[in-house]
């Protein structure tokens, strides 16, 4: 599963650190998310996404 | 409780059980080092569910999970396959169950209860073959599970390294 969360947190001006420390996980989750090593939850995508404010598939395309 | 405090008091319990562990083998009372195992862990759990400062989340749990679930696969197979083997040894030797229809010959005699009268005094009392102090004996049974449980921790640590390393846990930053 590929993701925007880096392109939405250049637009948003965010660290890896910073919008860990919003949604409550380690950067190394972030990292991994970004880099397509680990999938996240439903419950973790859905608060990235309603985080910067978009949809669930804004942020997450499905292969 | 800060996550350093908590490995402090899990150090200072470890210290305590090897104490009580050097002390139940004097004692020769293995109750004492099993109810405080038992103490011992029960109270490192309950701290560690008092620690505010520990960083886990949905990641490291599934990391965790997915190694001891990893262990506990190849474990079982290794256990099962080393108690096997004992069961074997304990099998092949003459279990001394009397045949029915043989419990009314045998008599009080058959068990010697008393040592000869010039048995030197710090001769071992238990004079069976199968149970000498030298022989196989529940101690050793005990040593043999430590031993596998020891490999076991190994075995966990490689697999928490392995999921750890493939949910990118070392992996560099790019920013």
């Amino acid at each position: 599963m590929k993701n925007k969360i880096k392109v939405f947190r250049a637009m948003h001006d965010l660290t890896q650190e910073a919008l860990a420390n919003e949604l409550g996980v380690t950067r190394q989750t972030i990292l991994a998310i970004e880099k397509g090593k680990y999938d996240p939850s439903l419950d973790l995508a859905f608060r990235i996404a309603r985080y910067f404010g978009v949809t669930l598939e804004d942020v997450f395309i499905h292969e | 409780m800060k996550q350093n405090t908590f490995l402090i008091l899990t150090g200072i319990v470890g210290l305590i059980e090897v104490g009580i562990f050097w002390l139940s083998v004097e004692l020769a009372m293995p109750f004492l080092i099993t109810g405080a195992f038992i103490a011992g862990i029960v109270l490192i759990y309950m701290a560690r569910r008092s620690v505010t400062d520990r960083k886990e989340d949905e990641r490291s749990v599934l990391i965790n999970q997915k190694a001891g679930f990893r262990t506990l696969e190849v474990f079982w197979v290794i256990f099962f396959a080393v108690s096997l083997g004992g069961v074997v040894l304990g099998f092949s030797i003459p279990l001394h169950i009397p045949r029915w229809g043989e419990f009314g010959n045998i008599t009080p005699s058959d068990f010697p209860r008393e040592l000869p009268r010039n048995m030197p005094p710090d001769m071992p009392r238990n004079i069976s073959p199968d149970l000498s102090p030298d022989g196989p004996h529940l101690g050793y049974f005990g040593l043999l599970q430590m031993i596998l449980l020891c490999c076991m921790m190994f075995l966990y640590i490689g697999f928490r390294i392995y999921y750890a390393r493939k949910y990118g846990d070392w992996d560099s930053d790019e920013e």
